[in-house]
This record gives C-alpha cells, sequence and structure tokens, in this order.
C-alpha cells in the first residue's frame, strides 16, 4: 500500500495523481519528444509536482528533467 | 469550517506534530539536494560538520549554519552574477529576477525553473483562497511587471484559481483607477502605500472608491498592511476588506498571508517552509509571543536551496489557535513588525517608524509624509514632515500640527518631534516598497 510522506496511506485520488504524475515524469525522460510535446508534457509535470507536493505525496526536484 | 475554506484542506489543517513530520521529511531531502549540487552548501555544510543524515528531528535543524544577506552577497562576488548557492546555470532557468533596490545596495540576483515558478504562483493561491478570492472574482494587479519579482507569482496565481486577471502594468495612477472602475474589479492587489495613493487619486478624479464593485485589497511589499491604523484607513477608502501578505525575492513568492477571518496577523504557509524566530544578537530560538529576527528554510525554490536565511524581518510568532479559521499554521502577530534595524534612537529614546505611521494614519487629509532625522552638532532632531491635502487651510493645519506633535510625544517619552508641512507634491510618492524614513545624520542610532 502506497503512503505520503507522513506514513499515511494514500487515498484512491492520490493514488491517481501520484500514477499520472510519474507518468508525466517518464514522458519528460524521453529524448524522441518534438518541442511542442516536450513543452506540453513539462506544464503537465510541473502542475502535477505542484498537487503531488501540497498533499504531502512527493517531494523531489525535476531539475534534471529540464523543469 | 468547510473544505471550501482552505486552498489545501490536507496539510492547511494538520495538526502541530504532523505538521512538524511533514517538514522534517522535506528538509532531509532538500538538505540532501543541497549537499549534493550546490557548491555553496558542500562548504558550509563542511565547515559546520553537518551532513543530512543528521536530521533526526526538526531540532536538529539547528545543526545548520545560518545563511545571511551578506554571505550571499559574498557569494556572488565570488562567482558573478548568480553566485554559489544555485545548484545550476541560467541555461536551467526561466526566470531571473532581483531585489526592488530600494536599499541603494547591490540586488540580489535570482533564477527559476519552470518548476519554482509554478510553485510560487502556488504559494500565492493559498493567500488569494484563504482570503477569500474565487474564480468569479476579476482582479487588477497595481503593479509596473520588471525585474523585481513583486506581485509576479499572483499574477499567475490569480490564474491558476481561475479568477479573471486584470494586469495593470506601467501606467499612471488615473489609468489605473479608471480601469479598475471600468472592468468592475472586485479584487485589486499593490503596496498599502500604493492603495492610498489610488484611493487619493480616485477623490480627485471624483470617484467613489467605495461604491465600486471591488471587496478586497490584496496588500504586498510593506509592513503596513499590518499596520491597525493603516489597514483601518484603507479599508474606509475603499468599503473593502485588506489582507496583509509578505513574501521576499530571495524565496521568490510569499511565506505569509491573513485569511478571511482577519486575526491581527498572518497565518505562516508551514507546509512550505519552516519560520524560526530568534533572538537577532544571539542566534538563539525565542518563544510564542516574543519578538525577534525571521529566519526561513524554504522547500520551494529547487534552483537555490535557501536553508536558515536570516531575513533581518522582525516578526512575533503566536500559536495558530488564535485564529479560528481552522488553520494549523501558526501566525505573525502583527505581520511583518519591520526590520531588526528599524530602530532610530534619537536623544536617547527608541523610535520605530512602524509606530510613526501607526499615528500618523489617525490623522484624516494626510496625503504623505516622511520621518526625517538631522544632526545639529551632537543633537539629533527628528522632524515629521507632511504633505496635507492641498485644500487644507492654515488655520486647520496648525491644529493639526500641534494633535500630531502632542501625540508623537506622548508615544515616546515625551521627545518632540517638528512637525512640518511640505508643499503640495513636494514628497516623493512609491509605487512598490515606500521608504518614508530618511537618517541624514552621520553616524545613526546614537553612535
Amino acid at each position: 500500500m502506497a503512503t505520503d510522506l507522513l506514513g499515511r496511506p494514500t487515498t484512491e485520488v492520490e493514488d491517481e495523481l501520484l500514477e499520472l504524475y510519474r507518468r508525466a515524469k517518464a514522458l519528460l525522460a524521453r529524448d524522441d519528444l518534438a518541442p511542442c510535446a516536450r513543452a506540453g508534457a513539462r506544464v503537465a509535470a510541473v502542475g502535477l509536482w505542484n498537487a503531488v507536493n501540497d498533499l504531502g505525496l512527493e517531494y523531489e526536484q525535476l531539475l534534471d528533467l529540464g523543469a | 469550517m468547510g473544505a471550501g475554506e482552505y486552498w489545501n484542506p490536507k496539510t492547511e489543517t494538520l495538526g502541530r506534530d504532523e505538521l512538524a513530520a511533514l517538514q522534517l521529511a522535506k528538509l532531509r531531502r532538500l538538505c540532501e539536494w543541497a549537499a549534493a549540487r550546490s557548491p555553496f552548501y558542500q562548504r558550509s555544510f563542511k565547515e559546520a560538520g553537518f551532513a543530512p543524515e543528521q536530521l533526526r528531528s526538526l531540532d536538529d535543524l539547528r545543526r545548520l549554519p545560518l545563511l545571511t544577506r551578506e554571505e550571499w552577497m559574498a557569494s556572488q562576488g565570488e562567482q558573478p552574477p548568480f553566485g554559489l548557492l544555485p545548484v545550476a546555470g541560467r541555461e536551467a532557468a526561466i526566470r531571473w529576477h532581483t531585489t526592488s533596490g530600494t536599499t541603494g545596495r547591490e540586488p540580489i540576483r535570482v533564477l527559476d525553473t519552470a518548476k519554482d515558478w509554478a510553485w510560487q504562483a502556488e504559494m500565492w493561491c493559498y493567500g488569494l483562497w484563504g482570503f477569500g478570492v474565487r474564480p468569479a472574482d476579476t482582479a487588477y494587479v497595481a503593479f509596473g511587471y520588471g525585474s523585481f519579482i513583486g506581485f509576479w507569482g499572483l499574477h499567475y496565481g490569480l490564474e491558476k484559481l481561475g479568477a479573471l486577471n486584470v494586469p495593470g502594468g506601467a501606467q499612471p495612477t488615473e489609468g489605473r483607477v479608471k480601469q479598475i472602475v471600468d472592468f468592475g474589479a472586485t479584487v485589486v492587489a499593490s503596496t498599502p502605500t500604493y492603495a492610498l495613493r489610488l484611493a487619493q487619486e480616485a477623490e480627485r478624479l471624483g470617484i467613489d472608491l467605495a461604491a465600486s464593485p471591488v471587496e478586497r485589497l490584496i496588500l504586498s511589499g510593506e509592513p503596513a498592511g499590518s499596520i491597525p491604523q493603516t489597514k483601518a484607513l484603507i479599508e474606509r477608502l475603499w468599503g473593502a476588506k485588506a489582507g496583509d501578505t509578505a513574501g521576499m525575492t530571495e524565496i521568490g513568492t510569499i511565506m505569509v498571508f491573513e485569511c478571511r477571518h482577519q486575526p491581527g496577523g498572518t497565518h505562516i504557509i508551514e507546509d512550505h517552509y519552516i519560520e524560526e524566530v530568534v533572538d537577532p544578537g544571539s542566534g538563539e530560538p525565542v518563544g510564542y509571543g516574543e519578538a525577534g529576527e525571521r529566519v526561513v528554510t524554504s522547500f520551494g525554490r529547487g534552483i537555490i536551496p535557501l536553508l536558515r536565511y536570516r531575513t533581518a524581518d522582525l516578526v512575533t510568532k503566536v500559536p495558530a489557535s488564535r485564529c479560528a479559521c481552522g488553520r494549523g499554521f501558526d501566525l505573525y502577530e502583527g505581520g511583518i513588525l519591520g526590520r531588526v534595524d528599524d530602530m532610530k534612537l534619537v536623544r536617547g529614546t527608541n523610535v520605530y517608524p512602524r509606530a510613526v505611521e501607526g499615528i500618523v494614519r489617525e490623522f484624516d487629509g494626510i496625503e504623505e509624509f516622511q520621518l526625517l532625522l538631522t544632526r545639529e552638532g551632537h543633537f539629533d532632531r527628528i522632524a515629521l514632515r507632511v504633505e496635507p491635502a492641498p485644500a487644507t487651510s492654515e488655520e486647520a493645519w496648525t491644529e493639526m500640527a500641534g494633535k500630531l506633535a502632542k501625540a508623537l510625544a506622548e508615544a515616546h517619552e515625551g521627545l518632540r518631534f517638528e512637525v512640518e508641512r511640505a508643499e503640495a507634491g513636494e514628497l516623493p510618492r512609491f509605487e512598490l516598497k515606500a521608504r518614508r524614513t530618511v537618517d541624514r545624520r552621520d553616524t545613526p542610532i546614537g553612535g
């Protein structure tokens, strides 16, 4: 079972946010994205980073992914 | 309290122990990041004998060295233009901003990545939402949009929460007043000083702002947003509620905001910051209710990690329970009280510009004022230069000056303030941070 930074079990909605966040990061890590796709993926990853950070689900830096 | 009260119900209502656990988890990761990537922290951690794995509780935060503005500036000199704090160069960033330069010192230069920049808007969302701004609002941003970071984060925060954003941009005050009315703004963002300036201009134009749709003013940039007399004057002139916020370029955004309950202080956004209050002399922590210097650790800007930064802001922290809003975030009573070095010593008496402003704002019909300190031989003089409304008669001015001098003396152990009338338009006007205290003594603070 996934937990947040406080060690509490995550909710269904939080699991979905985390999954989307991880997929956005994985997309940003690819080297075959068109500039328009990379820019969009970056906006998505950054937006989801704020959500998972606010909710205490994940806290990390995205610098190495260009964000 | 309904969930609609909070931007982030989960963390805004955490208990103190849970909040501390969240801060510790983030602090460990931030320190690991700084130790791995920042040349400045690699050096300072080594000198202090600190390693991130030593962080077992929040008390261990004090193992980290304090960071001063002087050290930051020296670092910029050592490796221009950004110094040794950043973990990456300008190629990793999408924004370059500087401090406002109002102190006359060399500005601090900061970078932000895309993630950092979006986080700054997020912090403003906590404050905007907390003061009652909602997607249905039309918000007017009275800001010049330059290299000073100022209200940039608020601009994007408004968009993020879904409000209709009207960027005021660089234009004369008259144009801004007319736009606020023409666009039907329900929210206006500005410095406290400029909120007063806008109200003066509206009066000159024959516009009754109190009758306009404006319901909320978001104030930032100066301590005056929490000076009761100044806030009351702004609220009366606008017929709207005024909410204080405070931020700084060094973190890029706000770290405190006043909620809609207006508890006489500002909540610290404690899931994104650790705010310590220390004795300015010893650096030792002070307790609830005691004034001290703000020291901030920010979990936001990743490209410039900020750990235990001495802000020189004077604050008094009080428990979250002081406010009825239900947040678990502690407050700064009275907001930012001023700067640690604000206090002026005049003939043996302490003079705080904030206290002087509080007295001045109790008087109607004052357009602008300035506190002027000079020295003649060994004798310090303190003058309050006042620009009354142009229509003020000599008789009315004489009466006002007498009352002002009496109120100022009574509040300062009998110290005599010379109250002088300035010509209309003579004193400087401010759009951003006001600087109304001018100290022309060679050796200030009694030296």
